[in-house]
């Protein structure tokens, strides 16, 4: 007869499983609304992003918290071993992608009276766009399990180191105008900063793949860029 | 083993058990209440057949032969592949140094020195030699419970086997008794083959090298114990060690 032994653990597993899910939406939520208020020089919105990361933070401390002590009295094996594991680093990393949601509307505050230049902002924002979908994207490969999806993650982050890539020529280029260069060094961090983002949304791919196969993979290795991909 | 079943009575207890025993390592036995973990190790040392009405068909080679042809003394099978119960067993008003050698007083032995030197060896192969080194002579049911399992694991080391069958040998002692045989268990196997029945999961990821998981009499997954409590191939292994089912 199948008996469910287990019930109160896994049901917390389940609640740190839903809560991850939550910070991850709020995470992406906070990047996307960053880099809108740096484009529409949108006070508020930045403040609002800056406020809410500690929300983000005191999720994390709480996950933490309880993932250690599941990791204390419960001795988890097989796929809630993996699952524990996996909620560690993908929480660790949506803490960091709060984190650069707020470095970027710091920036966007500081660097609110110098002159902006349109092809840098669209940049910005077609970088944007792109990493909040590859976090939305991390987020539902996880709650769905879906190993496919996963795997879709450093394909998306291309255009992305790409696009980062690209950035330096362009602030380059404003050289001849001190406040505008100024302005587009510190707009080079905030393609930096979404850049990270990105490679946190590959490593929670990585995560989920983790979770599912049971195998350690990195989904890309900037030592070695043209190594083909695993097969699963 | 090839092809093992076992019955008692009419109730079958193992179905078609192919397995391959690692030398020299831990294999621990784990599964269900009735799942017949420990037939499969009393089958291991004809032990099964001493119960009334039970028998054995198939094969279990050990180094090359089977130990249940027809030729071939079960005692001597019994010396080569030994076996430590649930229960400290020692003959409790018998002194610890003659519970040590009494199997081997069984098989003939009678010189004096070489008996005290066989059980001095044996007691420190236990890890006990110098917790009792003083009071050789004492009774050995004066030992704590702890104490008395590893006069027990002495007494079949005496012997000089090849393997040693542990059929839930830590589940009536306290906590620090436990680690104790565990941590004996990570020594023995240096030398001897150890297979170990266990209800305790975490006790079979501690001190095996190999994981064996029973479900109503066949063997599900077998294979490294750091795979099977990472990420088991089967379904059921699965759901067994998260506590998904018992």
């Amino acid at each position: 007869m199948m008996v469910e032994l287990r019930k109160r653990f896994h049901e917390e597993l389940a609640a740190l499983e839903a809560e991850v899910d939550e910070v991850g939406m709020e995470a992406a939520e906070a990047v996307r609304l960053a880099v809108d208020g740096l484009i529409r020089r949108d006070r508020g919105q930045l403040d609002q992003v800056i406020a809410g990361d500690d929300r983000i933070d005191e999720k994390y401390m709480d996950m933490e918290r309880r993932i250690f002590d599941c990791l204390a009295t419960q001795t988890p094996v097989a796929s809630d071993l993996r699952l524990l594991s996996a909620l560690t680093h993908i929480n660790f990393h949506l803490e960091r992608v709060g984190d650069q949601a707020v470095n970027i509307s710091k920036i966007a505050e500081a660097t609110a009276n110098l002159p902006p230049q349109d092809t840098i902002l669209v940049r910005l924002q077609e970088m944007a766009d792109v990493v909040v979908r590859m976090l939305r994207t991390a987020i539902d490969a996880f709650s769905r399990r879906d190993l496919d999806l996963a795997w879709r993650l450093p394909v998306m982050d291309d255009p992305v180191d790409d696009l980062n890539r690209g950035m330096y020529r362009q602030v380059v280029a404003l050289a001849a105008d001190p406040a505008a260069l100024e302005w587009g060094i510190q707009m080079n961090v905030v393609a930096r900063a979404l850049e990270r983002v990105g490679d946190n949304a590959v490593d929670i791919g990585e995560q989920v793949a983790f979770l599912l196969t049971g195998e350690f993979q990195e989904f890309t290795d900037a030592s070695h860029p043209d190594a083909p991909p695993p097969t699963t | 083993m090839s092809s093992l079943s076992a019955w008692f009575g009419p109730n079958q207890a193992l179905r078609d058990i192919n397995l391959l025993v690692e030398p020299e390592s831990v294999t621990a036995i784990i599964g269900p209440s009735g799942c017949g973990k420990s037939t499969l190790v009393r089958c291991m040392n004809r032990m099964h057949e001493e119960i009334r009405g039970a028998r054995v068909e198939g094969k279990v080679l050990f180094n090359g032969e089977d130990i249940y042809a027809p030729d071939v003394d079960p005692v001597e099978v019994r010396r080569r592949i030994g076996m430590v119960f649930q229960k400290p067993n020692p003959f409790p008003t018998m002194s610890i140094l003659d519970n040590a050698v009494a199997g081997l007083k069984l098989l003939g032995g009678s010189n004096r020195a070489e008996l005290a030197e066989r059980g001095e060896q044996a007691l420190r192969a236990a890890g006990l030699w110098d917790e009792v080194k003083d009071r050789l002579n004492e009774p050995g049911g004066r030992l704590s419970g702890g104490q008395q399992q590893r006069l027990c694991i002495a007494r079949a080391l005496a012997v000089e086997p090849e393997v040693l069958l542990m059929d839930e040998p830590a589940s009536a002692l306290d906590p620090a008794s436990t680690l104790r045989i565990e941590e004996l268990v990570e020594e023995l196997k240096l030398k001897y083959t150890v297979v170990i029945v266990t209800h305790n999961m975490q006790q079979a990821a501690r001190v095996a090298d190999w994981t064996l998981f029973m479900l109503l009499g066949e063997v599900v997954e077998y294979g490294p114990t750091q795979k099977l409590f990472t990420a088991p191939s089967d379904s059921r292994t699965e759901d067994y060690v998260t506590g998904r089912f018992g």
